[in-house]
């Protein structure tokens, strides 16, 4: 039975029509071409999929799709701002905090929402925040560096207009 | 140029990675893309008797089923040759792909393969490397005459040596033997397999991939399916992490073989289930050490026997052998080697490559012998290993000439770090010379 | 294609009509991080989705010296819940394990009670509580000690036209420890899981509550166990006993985690430590 279902996505309206049994992973690369999430395990242990859903981390592969109507969800592809890449994008980059990269959509979005609920974590509260986001190539003695230099106010000019803190 | 030496640099491609549009292999999604799903063994070993796909074609959204008939050309592949594209006859391990269902999602693809009705008589599988071994051990695959793997006509050890390990053994004034087993694991790349394959527009069949080797693969691809190299285009460089995993035909040959019978763009992707229970592993080595050392340290004999489990099909695992054969006596000086090294088949998914392929399987054991010779001794183990330290000049078992030995100042560099103060006779001596 | 029928009622009493007409061949979806693992690998084939997102069942009170627990509340919420810290922080230290922060953003207590596994990590801390389930259905509510309510791993009392509305906690004494062990430090389901709650007076113990997770067909008290300590002095070599006999009391199996063996030893000094650090000794 399918069903229109209207949410928005990074910022803008947007309606899809999907099936009841359909995630919100599926709807996001398969049918609006938002391949930035990805799909490692599709049972929620690896973090790949991780989406904001109303500034919340979410695995998208573990959420049908239409219970995110009327919702905001924010992706990767929604963290640059016409053309700026976001803080920790710009961290991630310059500290080399992945290898692959496969791992590194979910990563940022768990960093994101890390850092606007404690603009100011500790080493372990980023580790206990990060834990559900695994990586293989072992990068993750970057990404808490990443994190830690954004936190401190390393990119704190580069704030894009808008960010929620 | 220079001024970038001895500077990080953030990678030349790394934007991608952090917007999330570098493209992965499962990143591709095409217009009329198809998917494709694979009827897999439910027994870990069986003999084909008849398959009824009719209730799975008539499935609403199933274009069609891919069967070994429908190969154009090598019905075989691997590094070996050895192992199916698509079982006909019969199925070796449990998983081993029969068929393939092509559908218009995942969802029709799984929902149309439990309709399949297959016929497989069930035969008697063995897990086990020495019950496979065994005079009375089931064939793991009945196209075999032994579940030792054949070197040459007979031949199913692979000896190394150099000089004469009876007679190092004579002038030994103790004998250790040891007996050590590394595990099986899985890569667990972020990213599981998957492969899109679709005709270009000037007819190439284009098979996007995460392969780590493409070289090794673009021949076996053009074999199976009897294309010119001129004619496909292996797209690749984007890996989710492999890790040794990728360098196995998982999905290239499935994807394309679709693509070639239904002319439409087919991708098929591994669930992580999939990735987890049949993707290639790091197999399993068990291997027995004899070493001979006088009471002043020196070692005088080292014989290893070492076992690996290859699986049903041969893939990278007689290579294997080899390769754990070279490492396995350690970076030491020992004047009478001898590794004899066997790879058996057993009713498990294939062996593969991981890390270090073979490497460490023979290094550790070599390190935890030498520990246990050190304890036995009642001698410093940093002493029993630099003594018996490569220097330039020395012979490694394949009988190779060591040039540019370092475990010496490596060891001392470690202690330095660990902040253990190193014996002056020690810290004396070079790789240089003994 | 399957057609699967999708139901978001806006009360309760709408959505147990919906589980009264369809039954068994609806499930009810609720933060989805058990079903929808379920759905993608083609283990369940409901036909019809009952979300539960809509029923307002998200909320923690205090009522008539009890915790009134919505069963829609999520895991999230329970860990920045001012109630829940000041009256029930054994349950948000449980909570604090479960999983990861993205997983709790919408799993649920009420799906992690539903879900049964013996390993489910909210459990504990509300049989130590003698939490009582509040069930509703078409015809009405009934309530259930937590204790009565699973039967074996994955199942329950409930039927498949009810539906787990409220936790009511009453609000015992005693000081309550939750303790939980995996192969890896986060994201794991438990090799051995325990929550003890000690009720103790001058150093002698009033009351006591030994629950073990993981260890059993389903979250299993240890009645002898706690029988050993009441009205006993509780000092470390008693400590060493009751545990002893809170495993001795459970039946733990080899599986991928862990094997039995280990489960004893490792169920024992958790058990051990739990009721130490309960008992403030």
């Amino acid at each position: 039975m399918k069903q229109i279902l209207s949410f928005t996505l990074n910022g803008s309206p947007v309606d899809v029509v999907v099936t009841p049994t359909e995630t919100l992973l599926d709807v996001l690369r398969e049918k609006l071409g938002v391949t930035g999430p990805k799909r490692g395990c599709d049972d929620g242990d690896c973090g790949t999929c991780t989406v904001l859903i109303d500034g919340e981390p979410v695995r998208s592969c573990l959420t049908i799709a239409l219970t995110v109507a009327g919702r905001e969800v924010l992706t990767v592809e929604g963290l640059t701002t016409d053309g700026d890449l976001h803080p920790l994008q710009k961290a991630f980059h310059e500290h080399g905090a992945f290898q692959c990269g496969f791992c590194t959509p979910g990563m940022l979005m768990s960093a994101k929402a890390l850092l606007d609920h404690n603009p100011n974590p500790s080493r372990t509260e980023i580790r206990e925040y990060m834990s559900g986001n695994l990586c293989r190539c072992g990068s993750y003695e970057e990404v808490i560096e990443a994190i830690q230099a954004v936190a401190a106010g390393e990119y704190a000019s580069q704030v894009p207009a808008g960010d929620k803190e | 140029m220079t001024e970038y030496v001895g500077k990080a640099m953030p990678r030349y491609d790394g934007i991608g990675q952090v917007k999330g549009q570098t493209k992965f292999v499962d990143d591709f999604v095409l217009p009329g893309m198809l998917y494709a799903k694979a009827l897999r063994s439910p027994v870990h070993k069986g003999l084909i008797r008849g398959i009824d796909f009719s209730a799975a074609k008539s499935t609403p959204g199933v274009v069609g089923v891919v069967t070994a008939d429908d190969i154009p050309g090598a019905r075989r592949f691997g590094a070996c040759g050895d192992q199916p594209v698509l079982a006909d006859e019969f199925t070796a391990y449990l998983g081993e792909e029969i068929a393939l269902v092509v559908a218009v999602d995942e969802d029709t693809c799984m929902e149309a393969i439990e309709k399949i009705k297959l016929d497989i008589e069930e035969q008697e599988p063995v897990f086990d490397m020495f019950e496979a071994m065994k005079p009375d051990a089931p064939l793991v695959r009945p196209d075999l005459k032994s579940n030792l793997w054949e070197y040459g006509p007979g031949v199913t050890t692979r000896a190394m040596y150099v000089g004469d390990v009876d007679q190092g053994f004579a002038e030994a004034d103790h004998i250790f033997e040891g007996r050590y087993q590394t595990g099986e694991q899985d890569h667990s790349a972020m990213e599981p397999m998957v492969s899109v394959a679709y005709f270009d527009d000037a007819d190439r069949l284009v098979i996007h991939t995460h392969s780590q080797c493409l070289y090794f693969q673009l021949g076996q691809l053009a074999g199976i399916f009897n294309l010119p190299m001129s004619r496909i285009r292996y797209v690749g460089g984007t890996v989710g992490g492999g890790f040794g995993g990728k360098n196995h035909i998982h999905a290239d040959h499935l994807a394309g073989l679709a693509a070639i019978k239904f002319k439409r763009p087919v991708k098929y992707r591994y669930s992580r289930r999939e990735d987890l229970l049949y993707s290639t592993k790091r197999g399993v080595f068990i291997l027995e050490y004899k070493t001979g050392i006088k009471k002043d340290g020196r070692i005088t004999a080292n014989h290893i026997k070492l076992w690996h489990d290859s699986g049903a099909y041969g893939g990278f695992s007689p290579y294997g052998v080899e390769k754990c054969s070279m490492f396995a006596c350690g970076p030491y000086h020992i004047p009478n080697m001898r590794v004899d090294g066997q790879c058996v088949l057993t009713n498990k998914a294939g062996s593969s490559s991981m890390r270090g392929f073979t490497i460490m399987n023979g290094q550790f054991p070599m390190e935890m012998q030498m520990s246990k010779i050190a304890d036995s001794l009642g001698m410093d183990p940093w002493e029993l290993r630099f003594i018996n330290a490569w220097r330039d000049g020395d012979i490694g078992v394949s009988r190779y000439v060591v040039r540019g030995a370092g475990a010496l100042e490596a060891m001392r560099g470690a202690a330095e770090v660990h902040g253990i103060e190193l014996p002056e006779h020690l810290l004396a001596m070079s790789s240089r010379e003994r | 294609m399957r057609e699967v029928s999708y139901f978001a009622p806006t009360e309760v009493g709408e959505a147990v009509k919906l589980l009264a007409e369809h039954g068994e061949e609806a499930s009810v979806l609720a933060g989805g991080t058990d079903l929808v693992a379920q759905l993608n690998y083609y283990e369940i084939k409901p036909a019809a989705l009952v979300y539960l997102g809509g029923l307002g069942l998200d909320y923690v009170r205090e009522e008539d010296g009890k915790l009134v627990i919505g069963a829609g509340t999520t895991i999230a919420h329970l860990l920045t819940n001012d109630l829940i810290a000041e009256k029930f922080s054994v349950l948000a230290a449980a909570a604090a394990t479960h999983a990861s922060p993205a997983v709790r953003t919408t799993a649920t207590i009420g799906g992690n009670i539903g879900t049964a596994s013996p390993a489910g990590d909210m459990i504990p801390s509300l049989m130590v509580m003698d939490a009582k389930l509040v069930l509703a259905s078409s015809k009405g509510e009934r309530a259930v000690p937590i204790q009565e309510f699973f039967t074996g791993p994955g199942e329950t009392v409930r039927t498949p036209e009810e539906l787990i509305v409220e936790i009511h906690v009453p609000l015992l004494d005693g000081k309550a420890v939750f303790k939980k062990l995996g192969r890896r430090k986060a994201q794991v389901c438990s090799i051995v899981s325990t929550a003890v709650r000690l009720e103790m007076e001058g150093g002698v113990c009033k009351d006591a509550r030994i629950v073990l997770g993981s260890m059993a067909p389903t979250p299993l008290r240890c009645s002898k166990a706690e029988a050993m300590l009441k009205g006993k002095a509780v000092d470390a070599a008693l400590v060493a006993e009751c545990a002893a006999q809170a495993v001795a009391e459970s039946t733990p199996i080899d599986d991928q985690r862990a094997t039995a063996w280990y489960r004893a030893k490792a169920g024992t000094a958790l058990v051990e430590r739990a009721l130490a650090e309960a008992a403030g000794i």
